[in-house]
């Protein structure tokens, strides 16, 4: 994806540069479009209540890394607890919690150039499509009948409309013409999908799924969803689910219950390998096999996981009142390559490509 | 009784007798209702904040002790929560003792300094160091002690102070007072109300969502027995406060508070006997609104019963023990913590030796019993000598403790029923130089806790308390007193440092918001009806993550005052002003949470 990316770059720089030039240079040179354009972030969350988030960015061979870039940038906070961040063309958009905004950055130069703060309430997660982005919001957290999905049209970076959804919207996917919501539930637990499509900005349907479906990950039209089940303080205690939702016809179409007490969370995918965290340890599933697998490939208690390039990135969030650590697994040898420092609580981490 | 003390004291001692103590059989004409803080503290260092330092802070008692004390706040936000840090110990191993009582919550172990009327109080006392086998859970770092005195002399007196200033802030308290040689009472009504929402300097923001409010009733009376004293101190306070955004981050939360508190001692005094019977009744509740347009809430409240029963022994005329017997029971329930309750028995021995005229020690011992958890067996030994007629060094150590609170024990979800008190020993040595008018003390301290109790994710990513910390203070403290006067001209200067190192040991890192440095300074100048003073407050930089890579810049800010007393018969009357922050510094206390630009408050105070 990346190289390919890069060959298109160069094409098109090549095809500017030769349809304005009339000189016969033997050396093209390209500018970057930015000095964030080759590698990827890391959004902090900050300290709670007070302080702010930060984006670290890293280099693709790790040799560069910047902690506050878009602090350094703009010479400003991001706010308070940056939840996420998201890409849509050349922006990328950076919901910030606690602060109720988002802010919307060039992705290759993090120069701002638009803040939302107004029509959100404890925004989460952002996902684009086209022209419309969408970000799921808690509302009060207080109240489960205030939940929203805010629908922003990327050209003026306005929120044009609300959808009302069940409480405890959370991570966002778009498959063709259809927005999948999962519904983490918030401070509670809920258990659902809410299924939106985007032509018409219209609820559809829920799909049933587990309890707590705290993330989602989308292979050929197979949605995976992980349920880590409701915790053992809710007084209710449920199993862990994996389910595969089959997105023509929005049903499940396969699920995989874990132990009673277990909880997995923070899934992710490399190409055909399902991989989540469970137990302080990293499992990893063949998507293909019909049974979750028993003995895990990596150990440790990730705050967040996201696989690119058959490596596995994990953030940890260590005391979570200092800075995080960025590791980096080999997901061929599963052994570390990498430990970086980064910001107050990494909790995702973005590629730019 | 007499006979297991005989062989405590042949067992502890057996030196000559120079000296004499206070005659235990006479009841002074000003009755500190907590005896043991003056009895068995010769080798602490206390230190005395009077009324007219109190005066000068009437709206915060944060800023009473911040402005003069080596003690750090915390304050998150001005007038939101207040918690202090007493040489580099948390806001739970610092005890606040109102009239020999410990208040801290039984929540969350804390006393919130914001939430206290200055009103209330005729002297507020800093024992530094542990007190724990007197005081009990928390007196760690030290314990700040809130006292009410009861005067048996003929007086009469009414006050009616009124007070406005910036940020819409309204204040008054009216105090009467009236005794004999027979009887004590007094009553005091206080009241602040502010809309806090000053600007932040250089920001285009304000303090939002800062207003608070606060109510105080307090009344104590006394009652001279043939043989001893009677006496009852209440107290009622009423908060309501939002809390404040920050920088970042708006509020919409709301925070009220009620505390009552209820003490009748009761004092016999008997040949060489005396005794203290003491009920008290300590009621705290809270409402947290997270959005203060709507009607949710949580709530948490805990009812303290406690009996204390003191016998004293005057022994020698150089040697006085005490025993005492508390039982406390206490009831606490809430949204978060359910319904809980806990028994505690505590024994105390005490003893005071006058062994000469320039030296004495004390030894403070105390086991608790029914408690769930291990009751550690604590002591103290403090000593002061006097070596020469202008200096004396005092000694002391002791091991001291902090129970877990109920919102450890049983918080829904998270609690651990499992935790163990933290412990901790220490030892300090104490210098006081004393020549004239001119006075400086010189302390060093050192401090090694363990069994800490922390909040940390568990595996499943639950946020649990566990006693797993472990941290070592130790630094300087120094404080000096100088007053001159010529003619009608009174002149004087005081001023505390402290120097504060508190390691957490696991990462070998400074804990947060522990100061190294903190200065504090007071310059007052009186000139008959006229007074005026300069308060000065420096505040080193601290730590605000665990890695001490995030760092707040430290800070010193200057207030001024002026007053002025119009002696007119029969309604004397006495008008200030006073400026905060005069030269209008930016500073934060806690990150991204400005405090206060410069400000005015004015009063006027009359008194019938």
């Amino acid at each position: 994806m990346k190289l390919l990316k890069r060959i298109i770059y160069l094409f098109i720089a090549t095809l500017i540069l030769s349809s304005c030039s009339s000189d016969d240079d033997d050396i093209i040179i390209v500018d970057p479009l930015g000095d964030y354009e080759f590698g990827f972030f890391v959004t902090n969350e900050g300290p709670f209540g007070t302080g702010t988030g930060t984006v670290s960015f890293i280099s693709e061979d790790f040799s560069n890394v910047d902690h506050t870039i878009f602090n350094d940038v703009n010479a400003t906070d991001l706010g308070n607890i940056v939840q996420s961040m998201g890409f849509a063309n050349s922006s990328a958009y950076i919901v910030v919690n606690n602060s109720n905004s988002i802010e919307i950055v060039n992705r290759y130069t993090f120069e701002s150039f638009a803040t939302i703060s107004v029509g959100l309430n404890n925004p989460r997660y952002f996902v684009a499509d086209g022209d419309t982005g969408y970000v799921s919001n808690w509302g009060d957290p207080f109240d489960n009948n205030d939940d929203f999905i805010a629908v922003i049209d990327l050209t003026n970076n306005v929120i044009t409309s609300t959808i009302p959804v069940a409480f405890g919207p959370e991570k966002l996917m778009i498959v063709r013409d259809n927005l999948y919501v999962a519904h983490q539930g918030g401070y509670g637990q809920n258990s659902i999908l809410s299924v939106i499509n985007t032509n018409a900005n219209s609820f559809i349907t829920t799909i049933q799924v587990g309890d707590v479906p705290n993330s989602m990950v989308l292979n050929e039209g197979d949605l995976w969803v992980l349920c880590g089940g409701n915790p053992d303080y809710t007084g209710n205690e449920t199993n862990g689910r994996l389910v595969k939702i089959n997105t023509e016809t929005n049903s499940v179409s396969q699920a995989f219950d874990f132990g009673a007490t277990e909880h997995p969370n923070n899934l992710t995918i490399d190409s055909s390998s399902l991989i989540y965290g469970l137990n302080a340890a990293v499992y990893s599933k063949e998507e293909s096999s019909t049974e979750l697998p028993t003995t895990s490939i990596i150990s440790g208690f990730f705050y967040s996981m996201t696989v690119n390039e058959g490596k596995l990135y994990a953030t940890d969030a260590g005391d979570f009142a200092s800075n995080g650590t960025l590791k980096v697994f080999d997901l061929t040898t599963n052994s570390e390559i990498e430990s970086i420092e980064v910001g107050i609580i990494p909790g995702g981490v973005y590629f730019n490509n | 009784m007499e006979r297991v003390y005989l062989y405590l004291l042949l067992f502890i001692c057996a030196t000559p007798m120079y000296a004499q103590l206070d005659s235990i059989q006479k009841l002074e004409e000003v009755l500190l209702i907590d005896s043991k803080l003056d009895d068995y503290s010769d080798g602490y260092q206390l230190t005395s904040i009077s009324d007219t330092l109190i005066e000068r802070n009437k709206a915060s008692l944060t800023d009473v002790l911040r402005f003069n004390s080596a003690i750090y706040f915390k304050e998150n936000g001005y007038g939101m929560v207040s918690s202090p840090s007493f040489r580099g110990t948390n806001a739970s191993q610092t005890a606040v003792i109102w009239n020999g009582i410990n208040i801290n919550s039984n929540l969350n172990g804390q006393t919130d300094f914001n939430t206290i009327s200055p009103n209330s109080v005729s002297d507020i006392v800093i024992r530094s160091g542990g007190g724990s086998s007197q005081y009990g859970s928390g007196a760690v770092g030290g314990s700040i002690h809130l006292n009410n005195r009861i005067s048996f002399k003929k007086q009469k007196e009414n006050a009616l102070r009124l007070g406005y200033g910036s940020f819409s802030t309204l204040e008054g308290s009216f105090k009467t007072k009236q005794s004999n040689k027979k009887y004590y009472v007094d009553l005091g009504v206080d009241f602040i109300d502010s809309k806090n929402d000053y600007e932040y300097i250089n920001l285009e923001q304000k303090n939002e969502n800062g207003e608070f409010s606060r109510f105080n009733v307090s009344a104590n009376t006394g009652l001279k027995l043939k043989k001893g004293s009677l006496s009852w101190n209440t107290n009622y306070f009423l908060s309501n406060r939002n809390f404040s955004g920050s920088i970042t981050a708006p509020s919409d939360d709301h925070y009220k508070d009620v505390t009552t508190r209820n003490l009748v001692s009761w004092k016999t005094l008997k040949n060489k006997w005396a005794s203290t019977l003491k009920t008290a009744h300590l009621l705290e509740r809270y409402r947290y609104y997270p959005n203060k347009e709507k009607e949710l809430y949580f709530e948490g409240k805990s009812n303290t019963y406690l009996g204390d029963y003191l016998l004293e022994y005057e022994l020698l005329s150089n040697l006085k023990v005490s025993s005492v017997i508390n039982y406390t029971y206490i009831k606490a329930e809430g949204n978060n913590t359910g319904n809980n309750d806990r028994n505690t028995l505590a024994a105390i021995f005490l003893l005071k030796h006058q062994v000469s005229k320039k030296l004495s020690y004390s030894i403070n011992l105390r086991q608790e019993f029914l408690n769930d958890f291990e009751n550690p067996f604590l002591f103290s030994v403090d000593a002061k000598y006097q070596l020469i007629s202008w200096y004396s060094l005092k000694l002391n150590a002791s091991k001291n403790f902090r129970v877990p609170t109920f919102n450890d024990l049983f918080w829904d979800a998270g609690g651990n029923e499992n935790l163990q008190p933290e412990t901790s020993y220490q030892g300090e040595i104490g210098n006081v130089f004393h020549w004239k008018s001119l006075q400086f003390k010189l302390n060093g301290f050192y401090i090694t806790s363990k069994d800490l109790i922390k909040w940390q994710p568990s595996g499943s990513g639950l946020w649990m308390p566990v006693n797993i910390s472990e941290s070592e203070n130790y630094g300087l403290e120094f404080s000096g007193i100088y007053s001159r006067k010529f003619k009608s001209h009174l002149l004087s200067v005081s001023g505390n440092y402290a120097y504060t190192s508190a390691i957490d040991k696991e990462k070998d890192k400074q804990l947060i918001y522990v100061p190294y440095h903190k200065v504090t300074g007071l310059l007052s100048y009186n000139f008959k009806r006229f007074s005026a003073y300069y308060q000065f407050l420096f505040n080193g930089e601290v730590f605000t993550t665990t890695d001490n890579v995030g760092i707040l810049d430290a800070y010193s800010i200057s207030n001024i005052g002026l007053e002025y007393e119009i002696k007119r018969q029969p309604l004397p009357i006495k008008i200030g002003i006073k400026i905060n922050n005069i030269f209008n510094k930016y500073y934060e206390n806690v990150a991204y949470r400005p405090m206060p630009n410069r400000n005015f408050q004015t009063f006027i105070n009359f008194k019938f």
